[in-house]
């Protein structure tokens, strides 16, 4: 580790702060302009029988009525001190509602981010040493394919397949062992195409290398040269987009746990969204920001460590502008 | 088949005294305990623990579990009702055809202007949480519901008489009322879905933690064994419950163990769990699929709650219907009959009137809501609204034109919309629909707005006394046709509604409410509604319906 790694890292801290502050804001604009508020939006069921005036009062109460950029402010100072605030929609802790969703979801993309290493594993394994009359061709346009199929759909399928024609999970425990596995397979088939595809392209360059030529001339098998001289440089990259599929892990779990009635943070969003519950949003968001944030920031930080390639410049090294 | 008591075997005549006596004694005694329990109050004919109705797990598959569980704020006219409906008690039942029986509340007294009222509660009544539901804990109950803690985000329930001044416990199972004015509709709003009983314990904890559900206490049929915020709500029976509703034929423990309501949000999932066997209700399934799976074998329910049929009211300060003509031809402009055949199924009946047929004091005025075109064409005719070259018409150069906002808590609003666009557009009338989502519809849709020339109404309510309250603004009223207080006649009809002390006097009352209303076109009704729709595996039977259209699972069993 050179002398700019220091440096380099309490830079990339700080900038994680202020995206995860400007997240913060954004979404309390961006929600805070739209029309209606929890609190009204279920007053105003007719079946509820409120009037306007009663409606008003209670809006008051909850202190709804006062300009956004007080309630911008009051929700800031506590966010800073580690208070997430009530839920306007359940009346609850909104750090309770987080604890009590994030386990399910988080084993939900852990799952599925191993479900897709491995299908991208295996696709890009058979991608270099199937033979093309077995179906090569075929396995290069599987990651195309998987991406283009939206995982709701891929989940209704499998559901419907799986659940109630061969009864191999019940519906109705979306927490079980089989359903989560099942669930984990839905989000987890777009995402190892993104990985196969990053895959693919670095081991056909590798392949194509000397050193790779050498190995095959001294008798070596696919698997060997496979796992010992191909995978690790072709792995690099891979190691972005596994940072950048997080977020998407995240993001797709709210559709996939819609499908299969599990409860998590995904559908702790949905809910929310619907309800436009404002604390509940802002705390879910910059939760995923921070996520999002630190794995790529742990992504950047790592990949000097991994690759002796790449290498920081300390700034008397960089280059300058030219001047004028 | 019995033999008689004194018949004798020509081989053992000896035998008669002894074995033939002792059978003879037990035959006695079996009547005298069969008679005895028919004497001796319903809730106490418990059902012994080897009834073999007992036992089975239902599952209930439902597409929301609202938000709050905070019991005065949650949304229990939608769906959270079915959770607290087994969690909790009601001082009466309400059944489908809107008539009130005792529950919780043995029998009540009204004064002759009907502003006193006089509970008298069962005994022996508990809470889950072992607190007993006496008169103390019915007047927290009454206090909350009127009032609400606003300051702590407890809000009141919408559709509790405002006139309610006060309640007293007289002594520990007498409770006594008092209106500001005549509240007739009182005791059947005590069977209404807001009016829950729940622990005064509950009732004084803060909102946050009225909020967990565990924490509120009923006194119903089945206690909260676990739950999960948008995921699942697992209820277990209380074996000590004995005070069920003698309307519903059964006052002991649930013959179900448990009973567990699961979020899933897809309908078809919901059907296709029940056709698995996965699950045993499917809760809102597509109206198109209920023939099918009727024919499958499955029970499908379509219970009318009782309240305002789905239909449209008018805004009379707006143009063109400030003009009787153009009102009346509308109501015959529209086939309701093809709505019926198009949108829904014949589970879904004709409007008679602008409240649902099955309601106490609903009248049949279903010739003028006859469909006749030319009639309609005749008056916009009259009206001054003619047809151009292009078969629209107009008035001074204006269009005629209706614009209708799309119910988004109504799914089938806008199919509704569509259809009737087809119908009027056949007598020259141009109809815009605009659709929005909840929290837009809620902000831009106001019932007597000044961009909302008619307003679709979908709403329960349990005493057909609160309907003419809800018409004019007077005593906050909605003022649903923006009248104010200029329709002498309907005013008239309101305070005489209002101050009617007994259901005799207020039935011609209400009856000619309804044909004035209707007449004047100042509702506009579609189709009587069904709110909601169950499919029931056929395993599951005996369940019963209350008259806002909610299962109870406390009389069901399930086949083994």
């Amino acid at each position: 580790m050179n002398r700019a790694y220091p440096a380099y890292a309490c830079k990339r801290l700080a900038q994680a702060f202020v995206v995860i502050a400007l997240t913060y804001v954004f979404t309390f604009v961006v929600v805070s302009v739209l029309p209606g508020d929890p609190v009204t939006n279920v007053l105003r069921d007719p079946q509820n029988g409120f009037s306007e005036a009663e409606i008003q009062e209670i809006v008051a109460s909850h202190g709804l009525d006062r300009p956004i950029p007080v309630q911008l402010w009051a929700s800031l100072s506590r966010f800073v001190v580690g208070d997430l605030g009530m839920s306007m929609r359940s009346d609850r802790p909104v750090a309770t509602l987080i604890a009590e969703v994030l386990p399910s979801t988080l084993v939900l993309a852990g799952t599925a981010l191993f479900i897709a290493l491995v299908l991208a594993l295996v696709i890009a394994y058979g991608t270099q040493f199937v033979p093309r009359r077995y179906g090569q061709g075929l396995l290069r346009g599987t990651p195309s394919l998987f991406l283009s199929v939206p995982s709701f759909v891929i989940g209704l399928v499998l559901i419907h397949a799986f659940g109630f024609q061969f009864g191999l999970f019940q519906v109705i425990e979306p927490d079980s062992v089989p359903a989560t596995l099942f669930a984990a397979f839905a989000l987890g088939i777009p995402v190892s195409a993104q990985i196969a595809e990053v895959l693919i392209v670095n081991l056909d360059n590798e392949s194509r290398q000397e050193y790779a030529a050498v190995a095959r001339a001294r008798g070596l098998g696919p698997a060997r040269l496979f796992a010992r001289h191909l995978l690790k440089p072709s792995a690099l990259p891979v190691v972005t987009v596994v940072a950048l599929t997080v977020g998407e892990l995240l993001g797709g779990s709210l559709i996939t746990e819609t499908v299969f009635g599990r409860t998590g943070v995904g559908s702790l969003v949905q809910r929310s969204v619907s309800t436009q519950d404002l604390p509940v949003l802002q705390a879910v968001v910059s939760l995923a920001a921070v996520v999002f944030v630190l794995v790529n920031l742990v992504a950047d930080l790592v990949y000097p460590l991994l690759d002796p390639r790449v290498k920081l410049l300390e700034p008397e090294h960089r280059p300058r502008a030219v001047q004028a | 088949m019995t033999a008689p008591f004194f018949s004798r075997s020509p081989s053992s005549h000896s035998a008669f005294s002894r074995r033939r006596l002792r059978v003879w004694l037990a035959r006695a005694a079996s009547v005298a305990v069969v008679t005895l329990a028919g004497m001796t109050p319903a809730y106490s004919a418990t059902p012994g623990a080897d009834d073999p109705r007992n036992g089975g797990d239902a599952t209930f598959l439902i597409d929301s579990l609202g938000n709050t569980w905070i019991p005065n704020n949650s949304a229990i006219s939608s769906f959270q009702g079915h959770i607290w409906g087994h969690v909790t008690d009601k001082l009466v039942y309400v059944d489908g055809d809107g008539k009130t029986s005792p529950w919780i509340a043995e029998r009540w007294e009204q004064n002759a202007d009907a502003t006193q009222f006089t509970l008298h509660l069962k005994k022996g009544v508990t809470f889950s949480d072992g607190a007993p539901l006496d008169a103390a804990a019915v007047v927290a109950n009454l206090d909350i519901w009127s009032a609400g803690r606003k300051s702590e985000g407890i809000n009141p329930i919408g559709l509790f008489p405002k006139t309610y001044d006060h309640a007293e416990a007289v002594d520990a199972a007498t409770v006594k009322v008092f209106f500001k004015a005549p509240t007739l509709g009182f005791i059947p709003t005590l069977g209404y879905h807001g009016s829950i009983l729940i622990s005064p314990r509950s009732l004084a904890l803060p909102a946050a933690q009225q909020a967990d559900l565990r924490k509120s206490a009923g006194s119903g049929p089945f206690v909260v064994e676990s739950w999960k915020e948008g995921g699942f709500v697992r209820l277990v029976k209380r074996r000590d419950y004995r005070w069920g509703p003698a309307a519903v034929g059964h006052s002991g423990p649930a013959f179900l163990n448990s009973l567990t309501y699961r979020l899933v949000s897809e309908p078809s999932l919901r059907v296709a769990a029940v056709q698995s066997g996965q699950a045993d209700i499917a809760y809102n399934a597509s109206p198109q699929e209920l023939k099918s799976l009727r024919g499958e074998g499955f029970t499908v329910v379509t219970p009318r709650y009782l309240g305002f049929v789905n239909g449209l009211a008018l805004n009379t300060r707006l143009a063109p219907f400030d003009d009787l003509k153009v009102r009346q031809a509308l109501q015959a402009a529209i086939d309701r009959r093809e709505i019926i055949d198009t949108v829904y199924t014949p589970d879904w009946k004709l409007a008679t009137s602008f409240i649902q047929s099955n309601v106490p004091g609903a009248a049949d005025y279903g010739r003028l809501l006859a469909y006749d075109p030319v009639r309609a064409g005749r008056l916009l005719d009259e009206a001054g609204w003619v047809k151009d070259a292009k078969g629209a018409r107009a008035k001074d150069g204006k269009p005629l034109l209706l614009t209708l906002n799309s119910n988004p808590y109504l799914a089938t609003s806008r199919a509704i919309d569509e259809l009737i666009a087809q119908q009027l557009g056949k007598i020259g009338w141009r109809v815009v629909i605009r659709a929005y989502d909840v929290p837009t519809y809620g902000e831009k849709v106001r019932i007597g707005g000044p961009a909302v020339p008619a307003y679709e109404v979908t709403r329960s309510f349990i005493d057909a006394g609160t309907v003419a309250g809800i018409l004019t603004d007077a005593n906050n009223g909605e003022n649903w046709f923006a009248l104010g207080e200029s329709d002498r006649k309907i005013n008239e009809l309101r305070d005489r509604i209002a101050g009617a002390g007994s259901a005799d006097i207020r039935r011609p009352l209400l009856d000619e409410l309804q044909k004035y209303v209707l007449e004047q076109g100042y509702f506009i009704p579609r189709t009587q509604i069904v709110q909601r729709i169950y499919v029931q595996s056929p395993r599951l039977k005996g369940e019963k319906y209350n008259g806002i259209a909610y299962a109870s699972y406390y009389t069901a069993t399930k086949a083994k």
